[in-house]
């Protein structure tokens, strides 16, 4: 290992997280996100980065706990909401009845950030629409997620925030999948394709949790806070590449490709004998490595494959695609790493930029010593939710690193917590509003 | 369309106003960034910075720059730059320098003292290789916060001289594994998602370090993978994995935490329909001919499917708003440039660029009512800004530049599509 290497390990080892300060301690969050999951990303990464968080669920716990597909539930929840529920207290409140929408407003006064998912009139009814908040807390700032955004033509369509309708609208399943073939009736997965995990929703929350970020800084600045408006599908949409760009100068739309790219290629998965694996070599040098590397360095010259501009043209990528296997067909995925980076440590600049990488199972990611030793997972334990298998924060910080803290808890296992020791409720308001059913 | 003008959505239109953008401040203003970075990890991470307001300076080595100058779908180029290098590097100060020289690590380090935040995506260790990395960095200037992004980390088995892309962290992070069909290979998403949900992170990470900072007077490194990136964003993968022993299958179209919530075809296209709850799926089942309406099961794939297929988009989506389930339709980019709400949200923009006339953009996401993100200027020509970036900011004479330009340690742009400037407008 490097020094280099060794001062990085040492510096922001995951393990030694724990005694080091955080990033934004005495940041309030309060998510008010039922039965959403957007809402909760964006909690969660601000709560990773430090930020106290405060989920409010309706008493009996968050609609989203009872999604559980395979019908696979931990006491009552399914793994979604699970593999989310971190490093947050967890309080239940009846929001529509008149003691419950006091408490949520004395909690949001108390924020310096709430998370919404719930649409403006509801929030208004509730007196908890920014417009009423910011009077009496001008630093506050509040992050309202949904479909289409809440201002603009469809700003008034009626739907119910969901990653589909968000991936769908954002151009990018568009752009994923199988084309048709032409003359032959469309098979099922010759369609646009939805990214199998929640990636709308998952992105929602993380572009949420950016413009908190971005609005937190402004506020320090300036001590003004704000609203923040973002569209789910606005959200995914910022990926799409160069949707808009190429429409403006080209008049262009990129259509899906499968497995191919339009502006580079060789850029794609290549069957190998264990699999599949990614193969990318697209500048000229870099394609001149692979070629050799596959013993083929007369390709390119091939009139096909000499410049950038003829390897994306589709028939081209086709036919590469078809050299590229003939010598990766009999090869593991392992093998093809090693002979790549046997050519390319040996040689430096544009001409090393060969890059492949094993299209893993989860299964396989989860077998590989690197994040196990990297800690890129980690194994929450609790009375209630058994041990669960989770995604532990991406980021290595040698100052205030991210850490996960604690896991799901059930529904209004914080009440005590949260509304005498936050809200400062005297043990007789506490008692006379859980016996009416409030929280 | 509101009628009240007290409501939450007049006061939205009238907050959000995108004419009203230029008039407000910038929610980070005042921080500088130098990248050093090429094709999307990098350059993405330090264009949503300087959407909100931050001084990006990106560093290119002459003469050719970074490389994404030259990836253009199909080989087309636009008054010489690339239509997909232009949305990755707005608001930017385009300079170009060698590191490699003596002199132009000096120049780096003296434009790194006057900076907050430098972000990178070599392979990892390259720039501590280079005497420019962040233990040398800090030296000269104690609150700089350092972002290192790369495919496997700056430490750990897989560290080492290992390149990434896009893809490699899609491939081996099992993001690919869990999306396309069953009966089908793995697929690769057709954009650079592995890139930008990773450089999104990368910044969220950096003004997280900024807030830091502000506590406690000191910088940070931050040490990103985009495979972990991509790890993250796999929800209930992990703890199936966990619990099962068993790879979570791929499911195609259909939501499996949503059934039958999908992606399905039309007479004219395609339409996601969404039913989170019962409240959504009784009207769902009611929609496809269910007869009894309390019969929710009844609304299975299978049967939305035969619905949808002879059905146009939409009349999907207005069967859907009246019934009281969910449904949008699938977007491509040709109908984002056209669509109106998307026009009147900024979320696609015009940019009237000093260089090259009109450009339309997406614009940020997430929508800032006092100190919105937006696009001032489009990507530049290599080196385009080195007179402003070496001239007024390290206070430079044009003659100690044209000495460095000689020995080549700071430079313009090739004479090459991609790189130079449109025909008839170099100064």
């Amino acid at each position: 290992m490097s020094d280099f290497a060794g001062w990085a390990r040492e510096a922001t080892e995951p393990s030694a997280a724990a005694g080091k300060p955080e990033a934004l301690e005495g940041i309030r969050v309060l998510e008010f996100c039922p039965g959403h999951f957007g809402g909760m990303v964006a909690a969660s990464i601000l709560a990773e980065f430090g930020a106290e968080a405060i989920k409010v669920e309706p008493p009996g716990g968050d609609p989203l706990r009872l999604v559980a597909p395979e019908e696979i539930q931990v006491a009552g929840t399914g793994l979604p909401f699970l593999s989310e529920a971190r490093n947050r207290r967890f309080a239940t409140l009846d929001a529509d009845d008149s003691a419950g929408r006091d408490v949520f407003r004395r909690l949001a006064l108390s924020a310096d950030v709430i998370i919404t998912t719930e649409p403006p009139e509801r929030m208004e009814a509730m007196e908890c629409d920014y417009p009423s908040l910011r009077e009496e807390r001008p630093g506050i700032v509040y992050l309202s997620l949904s479909t289409y955004g809440a201002f603009g033509p469809d700003a008034s369509r009626s739907v119910r925030d969901s990653d589909v309708l968000c991936q769908a609208l954002s151009g990018a399943p568009y752009i994923v999948g199988e084309p048709e073939r032409e003359g032959f009736p469309p098979r099922p997965h010759e369609a646009p394709t939805r990214l199998g995990n929640w990636h709308g929703s998952f992105v929602q929350g993380l572009w949420g949790a950016y413009g908190v970020l971005a609005a937190l800084h402004f506020r320090a600045e300036t001590g003004k806070g704000q609203a923040v408006d973002l569209s789910g599908a606005e959200s995914l949409m910022m990926f799409a590449d160069y949707n808009i760009t190429w429409m403006h100068t080209g008049g262009k739309a990129r259509e899906r490709v499968g497995n191919f790219d339009p502006a580079v290629f060789p850029y794609t998965y290549i069957r190998c004998r264990d699999g599949y694996t990614f193969i990318a070599a697209y500048n000229d040098e870099a394609f001149d490595s692979l070629m050799h590397i596959i013993g083929r360095p007369e390709l390119s010259r091939d009139p096909r494959f000499s410049t950038p501009k003829n390897r994306v043209a589709l028939e081209n990528e086709r036919a590469l695609l078809e050299i590229l296997e003939q010598w990766s067909g009999d090869r593991t995925a392992d093998e093809i790493l090693v002979a790549v980076e046997e050519y390319t440590s040996k040689r430096g600049g544009p001409g090393a930029a060969v890059v492949t990488g094993r299209v893993n199972r989860p299964l396989e990611t989860l077998s590989e010593e690197h994040w196990r030793e990297r800690g890129c997972f980690l194994r929450a334990r609790d009375p209630v939710y058994g041990e669960l298998l989770l995604a532990a924060p991406p980021w290595k910080m040698s100052g205030t690193p991210a850490r996960w803290k604690s896991g799901c808890r059930l529904p209004g296992a914080d009440n005590r917590d949260v509304y005498l020791g936050i809200l400062g409720m005297t043990e007789e308001e506490y008692r006379r509003l859980a016996e009416a059913g409030t929280f | 369309m509101p009628s009240d003008p007290g409501s939450f959505r007049a006061y939205a239109m009238r907050a959000f106003d995108p004419a009203a953008i230029p008039g407000k401040p910038e929610a980070l203003g005042g921080v500088r960034v130098l990248e050093v970075a090429s094709r999307i990890f990098g350059p993405a991470t330090t264009d949503y910075l300087g959407l909100f307001g931050a001084e990006v300076i990106k560093v290119e080595m002459p003469p050719r720059g970074d490389l994404m100058r030259y990836v253009a779908p199909e080989g087309f180029f636009w008054k010489e730059v690339s239509p997909a290098f232009l949305p990755l590097n707005r608001n930017k100060l385009h300079v170009g320098l060698d590191l490699h020289p003596a002199e132009g690590k000096e120049l780096f380090l003296r434009l790194a003292e006057r900076s907050d935040v430098v972000l990178e995506n070599l392979r990892a260790g390259t720039m501590d290789a280079w005497g420019v990395g962040y233990l040398q960095l800090r030296k000269r200037n104690k609150r700089i916060v350092y972002a290192a992004n790369s495919g496997f980390g700056q430490w750990g088995p897989y560290s080492a001289g290992r390149a990434s892309y896009d893809a490699t962290a899609q491939a081996v992070s099992g993001f690919s594994a869990v999306t396309g069909f069953p009966d089908q290979p793995p697929m690769k998403a057709g954009f650079w998602v592995g890139d930008y949900t990773a450089a999104l992170m990368s910044a969220t990470a950096i003004l997280a370090a900024l807030a830091a900072r502000r506590k406690t007077g000191e910088g940070q490194m931050i040490d990103l993978s985009q495979a972990e990136a991509m790890i993250r964003t796999l929800d209930w993968t992990w703890p199936y994995a966990g619990l099962t022993g068993k790879d979570r299958p791929r499911s195609g179209n259909v939501d499996p935490s949503y059934p039958p919530s999908g992606i399905y075809r039309c007479r004219d296209g395609f339409v996601a329909v969404s039913a989170r709850d019962e409240g959504e799926l009784i009207p769902l089942a009611h929609a496809v001919g269910a007869t009894d309406p309390e019969e929710a099961g009844i609304a299975t794939p299978e049967r939305v499917a035969a619905f949808c297929a002879t059905r146009r988009v939409d009349e999907v989506v207005r069967i859907a708003e009246d019934a009281g389930f969910s449904a949008a339709p699938v977007r491509g980019g040709k109908d984002h440039y056209h669509d109106p709400h998307l026009r009147a949200r900024g979320t696609v923009c015009s940019v009237d660029d000093p260089l090259y006339g009109r450009v339309d953009e997406y614009g940020p996401a997430p929508k800032l009512s006092e100190s919105p993100g937006r696009v001032k200027w489009s990507a530049k020509p290599m080196g385009w800004h080195n007179e402003r970036v070496f001239g007024d900011l390290l206070g430079m004479t044009a003659l100690e530049m044209e000495a460095l330009a000689r020995k080549k340690v700071i430079g313009k742009w090739a004479d090459i599509p991609g790189a130079r400037p449109p025909k008839g407008s170099a100064p």
